[in-house]
């Protein structure tokens, strides 16, 4: 047992010591990427008819290993994964429609803006919403840690309403709770509105979020600076080559959004 | 060799919180014990004494119950009854979810205890003038419920354990509540650690309590 | 513009093949860790039996924690704490450790209770007849407890199998996180919940029931 347990101990040893050293350096001798994705978030994640892995997001992680020249794993996660496994170390890099937002950037760091999205409703048709309004008094549902879901709840406790409010554990879950009627509304971003009323005939695209737009950024340890500047490069490199715009039409069908913010120097 | 900060602070901070949210698992559990005593009595009952479809009846629910994970009946209860149009609160979800599961797993530890009782006594107890009511609930049930004290408490155990499942359908109970709070602010490790905590103390008061019970009720 | 991408799509016969895959994973994942934490339980068992003072104190209140806390809170823990050590565990690999350790829990009372079942005149009677310990405990004890308690421990295999379907929460493809995946693409849930309910039920039932039937030829 003894010998066991130091052997446990020196391997794990051995381990943080190429932890401490750069993510980098890290995948380059690991050989693969580690790379975080949510699979419940069509067209940017999803999964296709043979239950593999597919989407936008999945692409840019093929696409980040290619430029690392290495061997991909796509790690699929719930929405409230996506920070814990970077902190912890479990992933390299997650993609999955992360907003930078600074209470986040406490705990892990993030690139620059890869994809802008705003949060929009989803609505059961019979519920009669079409403005912010309506929602007064009616069943709200997000997924569990979401922008959406904290955005929402702030305005819920203005109006006293958070008992309306209801989190699941995936955005599919939210739909399937809007179209089956346990929710009136369902809060995702703009860019799921249309598959998803598309497979549902009784949902509707919903009224446009008030909060601002949602700037997503790739995601990694935040003490790992050289590795956050090669992600920045990264995103970089996909919008000059038009692969950004590439993907953005395969999966989304327009116009890719501006990355650059009006007035800021990034 | 740690490669992790921890952050007890806002762990500290939403402590009392999280204490009210154990009071809820603990409520949750209680409910779904009382249900499923009452439940699980009548499906051993119907298993032992009915013929024909009542008796279908029982076999199925405790057969289900007891061959298909806790998880996998709140699923069912949460979207398999919604695509019928039924929707419960992530309450009621849990509570039937629950209770369903409770039900199956002591009718078979009634069922166990009816049998331990001999056919004689009941046979006895009508000779000296009881009706088939009294008979059951003054000589049979009494001796039943102390032949199931302890599997009662064992389950009990686990339905505060198995309560944690709400927090997969939205119920915020203890996990619900710690989940909740891990996922604003990202401290996961931290906040189910000391959730384990809460649940230990929880599991042990509930044996306690029992144990004190027990003295009282079966003191001769 | 390229062809058209479609989001969803319906269920097809593949995704039946997509469940039984997953139902032997389920399979798997239970079989590995029932036989490792059986196995950790009997000597945990012995030990408790043997030493009731030194290791007792040590090892009893480990224990006891597996079986206090949520198996879900203990998963969640695992999964999130060994990267922070540096151990970087798959979700499979983690739900094994824990599993292991949850039945090792459970069978440990099991095993002990089969050991204290076999009286000690009898085991006095085969140390007089020449066994070593080790004889008196393989030849002996073993098929004699081991019978005893064999109802018990099916009950444990069971629940494991059962509570397996939680390894699911940190994403390891087993039956109940395929039918969930297969939820989210057809949108189907009643269906897939069905069928998932199903598999369970074939891997569960038949072993229930042969215990049952050996737990009534030995009551004879």
């Amino acid at each position: 047992m003894k010998k066991i347990i130091t052997a446990l101990l020196s391997i794990a040893a051995l381990n943080s010591v190429t932890v401490t050293a750069d993510t980098l350096d890290d995948v380059a001798d690991r050989g693969t990427l580690r790379c975080g994705v949510v699979l419940d978030f069509p067209p940017i994640g999803y999964r296709d008819a043979n239950n593999e892995p597919a989407g936008f997001d999945v692409d840019y992680c093929h696409d980040l290993a290619k430029s690392l020249e290495v061997d991909v794993k796509i790690m699929p996660l719930t929405w409230s994964e996506r920070l814990p496994v970077i902190a912890t170390g479990r992933a390299d890099v997650v993609f999955g429609g992360t907003s930078d937002s600074l209470a986040r950037a406490r705990t892990v760091g993030f690139s620059i803006p890869y994809a802008i999205y705003y949060s929009q409703g989803v609505v059961n048709s019979k519920s009669n919403i079409t403005s912010i309004d309506d929602i007064r008094g009616k069943r709200v549902a997000a997924a569990l840690g979401t922008l959406p879901e904290q955005e929402w709840l702030k305005i819920a406790a203005k109006w006293g309403e958070e008992n309306l409010y209801q989190s699941y554990q995936s955005e599919n879950e939210v739909f399937l709770a809007v179209a089956q009627g346990k929710a009136d509304i369902g809060l995702t971003t703009n860019t799921a509105i249309k598959p998803i009323t598309q497979q549902y005939a009784n949902l509707e695209a919903g009224p446009r979020m008030p909060w601002v737009a949602d700037y997503t950024s790739i995601v990694g340890k935040r003490q790992d600076v050289t590795w956050l500047n090669y992600l920045n490069l990264f995103v970089t490199h996909q919008v000059r080559s038009g692969r950004y715009q590439e993907l953005w039409d395969k999966y989304v069908g327009s116009d890719a959004p501006d990355l650059r913010i009006p007035g800021v120097m990034y | 060799m740690f490669d992790y900060n921890f952050h007890w602070r806002p762990v500290l901070k939403s402590f009392p919180d999280l204490i009210q949210a154990g009071f809820v698992t603990l409520e949750i559990a209680s409910l779904a014990m009382l249900l499923g005593i009452v439940i699980g009595l009548c499906l051993a009952l119907m298993r032992i004494n009915m013929k024909g479809p009542l008796k279908w009846f029982a076999v199925t629910w405790i057969e289900i119950a007891r061959n298909t994970p806790a998880l996998f009946q709140l699923f069912f209860f949460g979207f398999g009854l919604g695509a019928f149009g039924i929707n419960l609160s992530p309450f009621t979800i849990i509570l039937t979810g629950l209770s369903f599961n409770c039900a199956g797993y002591l009718a078979e530890n009634f069922r166990g205890g009816f049998q331990a009782i001999p056919v004689m006594q009941i046979n006895s107890a009508r000779c000296l003038g009881m009706n088939s009511w009294q008979a059951y609930t003054r000589i049979v049930i009494p001796q039943v419920l102390r032949i199931v004290y302890y599997p009662i408490t064992n389950q009990m155990v686990w339905a505060v354990l198995m309560s944690s499942l709400g927090m997969l359908v939205g119920f915020k109970e203890l996990s619900g509540e710690t989940q909740f709070f891990a996922s604003k602010t990202f401290r996961v490790f931290e906040y189910f650690a000391v959730a384990a905590v809460i649940y230990y103390v929880i599991v042990k008061i509930v044996l306690g309590a029992s144990r004190l019970l027990a003295m009282r009720l079966f003191r001769y | 513009m390229q062809e058209p991408v479609s989001f969803f799509t319906g269920f097809n016969p593949n995704d039946l093949w997509f469940l039984g895959e997953a139902a032997l994973k389920t399979l798997w994942i239970s079989i590995l860790s029932i036989t490792i934490g059986s196995v950790m339980g009997c000597v945990f068992g012995w030990v408790l039996h043997e030493s009731k003072s030194v290791a007792g104190i040590i090892l009893a209140p480990i224990l006891d924690v597996f079986r206090s806390v949520p198996l879900l809170i203990q998963l969640v823990l695992f999964y999130n704490f060994a990267p922070m050590v540096g151990l970087d565990l798959n979700p499979f690999l983690s739900g094994v450790v824990i599993l292991t350790f949850y039945t090792a829990s459970l069978v440990t009372n099991v095993a002990r209770g089969g050991i204290e079942s076999v009286e000690t005149s009898m085991r006095r009677a085969s140390r007089s007849l020449g066994l070593t310990y080790w004889q008196d405990l393989f030849h002996v004890v073993l098929p004699i407890g081991g019978r005893t308690v064999f109802p018990a421990w099916i009950g444990v295999v069971l629940g494991v199998m059962k509570d397996s379907a939680l390894v699911s929460v940190l994403g390891y493809v087993e039956l109940l996180k395929a039918s969930q995946i297969l939820i989210t693409r057809t949108q189907e849930p009643l269906l897939i919940l069905s069928i998932a309910g199903a598999f369970y039920f074939a891997l569960s039932y038949p072993i229930s029931l042969y215990a049952s039937k050996f737990e009534k030829r030995w009551a004879k």
